[in-house]
């Protein structure tokens, strides 16, 4: 064959390809953003700018920062996955074979351990939620629009969740589902199904809440800081008492908690719940019952 | 500006975000977690084949080294068995050899004392003859006639005996 390269180290030309293809969506958002988004003048909390509206029914399809910066994140992600797997081999030759190797053993051992294991093959679900949350706050150290402070965002994954939820809850059938609702008391019935409902909204709430706040306290400590520095070094002369000295350095160590240590954190959090609610919606013990009790009847009815 | 509400809920927005989730996670599937669970079932295979090849060579070299101990054991008893064999035989041999010659040189010896004797023996007859002779001589010169030597051998062996007796005294 012409086209098969010697097997051994994977071609640095397609390698570079690919880390261009994870570096080039996040240096696309920035330059959007810097040619595309008006720069906000003073203390401004809004939310992500509208590019354009798709006239579509039920108040049309804004297509906003937060879209674009998603699509961005999840082109770079893919990218990043091609570029973890490529030249996997049985002896382990490169460092990305042990990162993608440990990503995935991770991952699994996460939901394994917490949701058991039927649920192994939530691994790949875990995994992208973990990555998508965490990359999407983290797109706020690029100076970016982070998806996770807009509440669309997290509340579509707590929908998905909540889809989840009640599908593992319906695998004992809609009566069994219904029943669940009037236990342990029938009176509890209504706390029930609004606890039900709190699930998702609580979630996504938390995420958007936590991600959101750091941006506002970013932008508030930052406006207090340049007042600050207007104040005590406004008396420098000529250009060094307009440049505003205290807003230098200062951010940075908020941004690490706010930014690297919270968007982290809220991804695991919103993993974490995600994996105790589907894995407790579960009802594996009447599921296994109800499964042995449907082959015995099958053996039956064959033997019949 | 053109910007969204702080809080602000769309139905699309909403639909495209879950969408993205369930897009990331089938990229995820099949771009991360397929391959390397593949290479992991690979390798997995590959090292129970390498334990099973190693549990089988493992064996063989212990039935061989068994063979191998016996066959050195069947061995040493073996040169045992020759070395032992080699030294009775050689001491029978060395005994053989001694006893030959010893009796060889016994009889050499033998040999020897009777050619000693018998040379001993010629040299008394030859002495006594002559001894005879010379006797008869003197005798003929002091009697002035002829003896007959063989009338008178009688007397003169036992005149020679009688030598011969002084003589073995005297030693």
């Amino acid at each position: 064959m012409k086209h098969t390269r010697p097997t051994g180290r994977p071609s640095k030309a397609v390698d570079a390809l690919l880390l261009l293809g994870m570096l080039l969506p996040i240096a696309a958002g920035i330059a959007l953003k810097v040619l595309l988004v008006p720069a906000s003048e003073g203390i401004e909390i809004t939310g992500a700018y509208i590019f354009f509206t798709l006239p579509l029914p039920l108040g049309g399809l804004p297509i906003t920062e937060t879209q674009v910066n998603s699509w961005l994140v999840m082109l770079s992600l893919l990218f990043l996955c091609l570029y973890l797997t490529r030249g996997l081999s049985e002896k382990a030759q490169t460092k990305r074979q042990h990162v993608a190797e440990w990503i995935v053993e991770q991952t699994e051992g996460l939901v394994t351990s917490n949701m058991g294991e039927y649920f192994a093959g939530f691994a790949p679900f875990i995994g992208a939620m973990l990555a998508l949350s965490a990359f999407s706050s983290l797109l706020s150290l690029t100076g970016l629009f982070p998806p996770t402070s807009d509440i669309n965002v997290t509340g579509g994954w707590a929908i998905l969740v909540f889809i989840l939820i009640t599908y593992y809850k319906m695998k004992c059938g809609p009566v069994h589902y219904l029943k669940s609702f009037a236990e342990p008391v029938a009176f509890l019935t209504p706390l029930n199904v609004i606890s039900e409902i709190a699930t998702p909204v609580s979630m996504a709430f938390r995420h958007y809440g936590n991600v959101l706040s750091g941006s506002v306290i970013s932008v508030l400590v930052a406006a207090a800081l340049q007042g600050l520095s207007q104040i005590i070094l406004g008396r420098l002369p000529g250009i060094l008492g307009e440049v505003p000295w205290l807003r230098i350095g200062i951010p940075a160590v908020l941004s690490v908690y706010f930014d690297l240590f919270s968007g982290c954190l809220q991804a695991f959090i919103f993993a974490m719940l995600t994996m105790l609610y589907v894995g407790g919606a579960f009802p594996a013990e009447d599921y296994f019952k109800k499964q042995e009790k449907k082959k015995a009847k099958r053996l039956q009815t064959n033997n019949n | 500006m053109q910007t969204l509400e702080i809080i602000s809920i769309n139905f699309w927005n909403v639909l495209i975000s879950l969408c993205n989730l369930l897009l990331l996670f089938l990229m995820f599937k099949h771009f991360l977690y397929q391959p390397v669970k593949k290479m992991l079932a690979q390798r997995q295979a590959t090292i129970d084949l390498q334990y099973e090849q190693a549990e089988t060579a493992k064996s063989e070299a212990l039935a061989m080294k068994e063979s191998w101990e016996e066959k050195m054991t069947t061995a040493r008893t073996e040169a045992d068995g020759i070395l032992e064999n080699a030294v009775k035989s050689a001491n029978v041999q060395s005994r053989e050899i001694l006893d030959q010659t010893r009796e060889r040189a016994a009889r050499m010896i033998t040999r020897a004392q009777e050619e000693a004797a018998s040379e001993r023996r010629k040299a008394e007859q030859e002495i006594k003859d002559q001894i005879a002779d010379v006797s008869v001589a003197l005798a003929e010169k002091m009697i002035g006639r002829e003896l007959n030597a063989d009338d008178h051998s009688e007397l003169i062996d036992s005149f020679i005996s009688e030598i011969g007796e002084d003589d073995e005294g005297d030693k």
